[in-house]
């Protein structure tokens, strides 16, 4: 896939405070880009200033060889699904998907096709004559899409556009807008809070906050590599130790000293010194736990604690369990197997709980505000407090729950 | 379920019912034969006839409708383009704008009477059906602003964004997306506007010349004057408009939210 | 830049025409009501040429204290009984059934939407000598023949706030429609009576139309006229009688130019007062007209 899109050192202030801060990005054709944080991070400004509803203080925006920086968004082949789909309430379904050919004064025969092929692609057919007030909030959905669709848009610009979706219909418009994007191959920049959604929809993410993108990358690369401790903060829940090298074992490993923990094995990634303070981050599917110590190999880490809280989530179970004075670790297990059969772990009891020492990576040291992001039981992930950039990016922070 | 104090709706209905006898009484009145209404004389169209006949009603009656539509015309314009003004733009001026607006509404009638009557007579401008004109368009631009603006609040105008989004201009967007959108908000600021204007005594009364009595002025002249048969019959047709109307907006309204 | 520009130019456009207009037709005579209080009048009943105290002194005449006593008294008490009526109306019309509501509204909105001329008129028929009222007054023996309904400050009171109620009553049913009612529940739930739930809940739920109901109700009593005028006699005038008579009969407009700039400054205090209660709510009490 080619690059097309580029944001060149995109900066934008909001009086005194900076919502895009230096961003350059790069967009392939075809693909679905998501931009990733929490409310205020910038992500919706940078959408809007893709539409042209912004003007960037600083920084050139490149569209297929075209510096579209300065164009009104009526010239610019650029398309957006708001967030509550903003359909025109006096007109029908129809007029609405007409809206952008009439303006564009096509001929009234090839609107009438253009909008029929529409309508039968949403599958909408019956209610074309129907107002926006008079149809659910999928169908809304769906209008919304056929009527930026239907314009050929370079770019499909999609603003939080589930939020407004109750959960179940939101996997549902999920798996509707991959399909239609593979139907339509046009490029899709999706604007969300909810990791979910930009895991499961997005080739390629960004994850930003306070105005800055963290990272840039595939869903597993963001996952399971996650080059800050926000990201790995925001995305997926995870435990943080902070220690200091104490021996630099072969070329591969190391060994690390956390303050009232034992010492712990762990992948040398950063290749890093003896003496390196480090941040150690563990996923809490990482971790196995157990009643019976647990026959661990050579690589394994292993720790005792009592288990403060256990929450049964149906097809996992999330234990809190402390280890020392200070340390509290979040374990999540999949169930597997038929649960029931097995010895069931309960509050008070003295677990063992271990990791492969290649399953923690190295970060650098994480700051006051992400501290926030750390999972606390029973497990909600913060919101940054960074200042609301708008109304759209406050809703739905539930959705963020999720392990 | 607790049951619920029947004081409140005992209250309700005893103020209804105060609202509306001496209305009533007024309404009767209108058919007695008897002059001062203490008692009843026998049923008669005569007042009526009289109110008919009478020149200076009906001169009165065309002055107040060439005010009220004038008024609600240039009121409706201004008001509009100052509530999309208000809505659209944030700032010193909108804050001054605002305050222009919004402070005649809450300014007794009297002094808005007084000071253009005082403004006019500075000026050397002749009273007469143009001074009463401009007065009507003043106060009701507030109105209409204010009917229009609720509209605008009320509505998420991402629309607009989105209108622009698809390719329309800000000319298209105003015209196909914006106006039909606030367009409930600008009748009703008109219907307002309307009936205020056709309402108004007491500014009318201060800045109206020779020549230019309005319904209202003509009406006080006439309890001044104390012929109480004629004028129980033109409030009683008067309140048969208002009757009217007030039933077939409620009736429109229904029926546009009811879809 | 170049949109920068267009932006204002816009703004301009749009807020010129309403500006301007208000600017000419409203600030300035306000402000004219002021500089005319400084001039002396003419005996064709214009103003004078030059500027004079003697306008501003002539305010100092025995009868208007009383005069200025009565609108403060009068305006407050048909402001008091109009909220006192309004709030327990508004919670009923707010609780009873949609057809219900729709009906009291309907008859509410009538007499809001009907020529206030005309219902002070109506009462002039009520309150006659000869008229119905008196008549069975009389004949229940509660008054004597000869004692006048017309003509009093009770009467003018009286039709107050017969004008005034449904400016009482239609914002605070519009607050009363957006309130909650499971907090009264609520309330009486954790043990408080009804009518304490009823002061501590719902009265505090509705403050913003309070506020609304308040300002429109006491501002236009204080201007008054027209009550006073067809209703009341000697002995019941207020500050907007003198306004008028100065104007229609005196032909002095300076000195009713000068009671006016009276009218206007003691019309500030409410205003202020409420502005204030109102601050931190970011929201200026709505005109009436404007609820429905």
């Amino acid at each position: 896939m080619e690059d097309f899109l580029w944001f060149k050192d995109i900066t934008k202030d909001f009086g005194a405070t900076r919502a895009v801060d230096n961003v350059s990005l790069t967009v392939r054709r075809g693909e679905i880009f998501s931009l990733l944080g929490p409310s205020g991070c910038g992500k919706t400004t940078l959408l809007r200033m893709l539409a042209g509803f912004e003007a960037p203080d600083t920084g050139r925006i490149i569209l297929e060889n075209q510096d579209i920086t300065d164009l009104p968004p009526n010239l610019r082949r650029v398309n957006t699904i708001f967030q509550n789909y903003a359909l025109f309430p006096h007109m029908t379904v129809r007029e609405n998907i007409a809206f952008g050919l009439k303006v564009a004064k096509k001929p009234k025969a090839i609107i009438a096709a253009e909008v029929d092929r529409m309508l039968a692609m949403i599958q909408m057919q019956d209610h074309a004559d129907k107002r926006p007030a008079q149809i659910s909030g999928g169908q809304k959905q769906r209008v919304a899409i056929a009527r930026a669709l239907v314009l050929k848009p370079n770019v499909l610009l999609l603003d939080e556009p589930l939020a407004a979706l109750d959960r179940k219909l939101r996997q549902k418009m999920l798996l509707e807008l991959s399909l239609i994007h593979d139907e339509v191959g046009i490029t899709f920049i999706y604007v969300t809070h909810d990791q979910g959604e930009a895991m499961s929809i997005s080739d390629r993410i960004a994850v930003m906050n306070n105005g800055r993108i963290e990272q840039i990358g595939t869903p597993a690369e963001i996952y399971e590599a996650p080059k800050s401790s926000f990201v790995a903060a925001f995305i997926g829940d995870t435990n943080f130790f902070d220690g200091r090298i104490t021996e630099v074992l072969d070329p591969e490993y190391c060994r690390i000293s956390v303050p009232d923990l034992p010492d712990m094995l762990c992948f040398n990634d950063k290749k890093l010194a003896k003496g390196d303070l480090v941040h150690l981050s563990i996923r809490p599917e990482k971790f196995q736990i157990s009643l019976d110590p647990p026959h661990a190999g050579v690589k394994y880490n292993v720790l005792r604690g009592v288990v403060e809280d256990i929450i049964y989530q149906g097809d996992h179970t999330r234990y809190w369990v402390n280890v020392g004075e200070d340390w509290r670790i979040s374990i999540s297990r999949q169930h597997t197997r038929f649960m029931l059969d097995e010895k069931p772990i309960n509050w008070h009891d003295t677990v063992f709980i271990s990791w492969f020492a290649d399953d923690g990576f190295m970060l650098e040291r994480y700051s006051e505000k992400d501290e926030e992001l750390l999972p606390t039981p029973p497990q909600t992930v913060g919101e940054s407090d960074a200042p609301l950039e708008d109304e759209s990016d406050e809703q739905d922070t539930e959705a963020e729950n999720r392990p | 379920m607790l049951k619920k104090s029947r004081i409140p709706g005992i209250l309700t209905w005893l103020t209804l019912l105060f609202f509306y006898f001496p209305i009533v009484l007024l309404v009767i009145n209108s058919f007695n034969v008897t002059r001062t209404g203490g008692s009843w004389g026998g049923f008669t169209l005569r007042w009526y006839r009289d109110l008919f006949g009478a020149r200076e009603i009906w001169n009165a009656l065309r002055n107040t409708l060439v005010v009220a539509f004038t008024a609600t015309g240039a009121s409706t314009i201004i008001g509009t383009t100052a509530a999309i003004a208000l809505h659209r733009y944030k700032g010193r001026l909108q804050n001054a704008h605002y305050g222009l607006i919004y402070t005649p509404l809450v300014v007794p009638e009297i002094l808005l009477g007084i000071s253009l009557l005082l403004f006019f007579v500075a000026l050397k401008i002749e009273l007469g059906l143009a001074t009463v004109t401009i007065a009507h368009i003043t106060f009701c631009t507030s109105y209409v602003t204010m009917a229009v603006l609720s509209r605008l609040q009320d509505f998420d105008l991402t629309i607009l964004e989105a209108a622009r989004d698809l390719g329309a201009n800000t000319w298209t967007t105003t015209w196909k997306v914006l106006i039909p959108v606030i367009s409930p908000g600008i009748i009703a600021g008109a219907l307002l506007a309307f009936t205020l204007s056709l309402d108004d005594f007491v500014i009318s009364f201060f800045v109206a010349g020779p020549g230019s009595t309005t319904l209202p002025i003509h009406i006080y002249s006439m309890i001044r004057r104390g012929s109480m048969p004629l004028i129980n019959a033109l409030s009683t047709i008067l309140l048969a408009i208002t009757f009217l109307a007030i039933l077939a907006y409620q009736m429109i309204n229904k029926k546009r939210t009811g879809q | 830049m170049n949109s920068n520009k267009r932006r204002l130019w816009g703004e301009w456009l749009l807020t010129a025409p309403s500006f301007i207009w208000l600017t000419l037709f409203f600030l300035l005579p306000t402000l004219i009501i002021f500089a005319i209080s400084f001039k002396p009048s003419d005996p064709l009943g214009g103003v004078g040429p030059g500027w004079t105290l003697r306008t501003l002194l002539s305010l100092r005449n025995p009868n208007y204290p009383e005069i200025i006593w009565r609108t403060a008294v009068l305006s407050i008490t048909t402001t008091v009984v109009c909220i006192a009526l309004a709030i327990p109306i508004a919670y009923y019309i707010a609780r009873c059934k949609a057809w219900k509501r729709d009906l009291v509204l309907f008859l509410t909105i009538i007499p809001f939407w009907t020529s206030f001329l005309i219902r002070i008129f109506a009462w002039k028929g009520v309150l006659h000598p000869d008229g119905l009222l008196k008549q069975a007054l009389v004949f229940c023996n509660l008054i004597s023949p000869d004692t006048l309904l017309l003509y009093r400050p009770g009467t003018v009171l009286l039709v107050m706030i017969y004008t005034e109620l449904p400016f009482a009553i239609l914002p605070l049913y519009a607050a009363a429609e957006k309130f909650d009612f499971s907090l009264i529940e609520a309330a009486m739930d954790l043990g408080a009576g009804r009518l304490r739930a009823f002061c501590s809940v719902f009265i505090p739920g509705i403050s913003s139309g309070l506020l609304s109901a308040c300002l429109m109700v006491l501002i236009p009593s204080i201007g008054s006229y027209v009550v006073p005028d067809v209703v009341g006699g000697i002995g019941s005038e207020m500050i907007g009688n003198v306004i008028a008579q100065k104007t229609f009969v005196d032909r002095n407009l300076p000195a009713a130019s000068a009671m006016a700039a009276l009218m206007t400054l003691s019309m500030l205090i409410p205003l202020l007062f409420f502005l204030r209660g109102n601050k931190g709510k970011n929201q200026e009490p709505k005109p009436a007209r404007e609820v429905v």
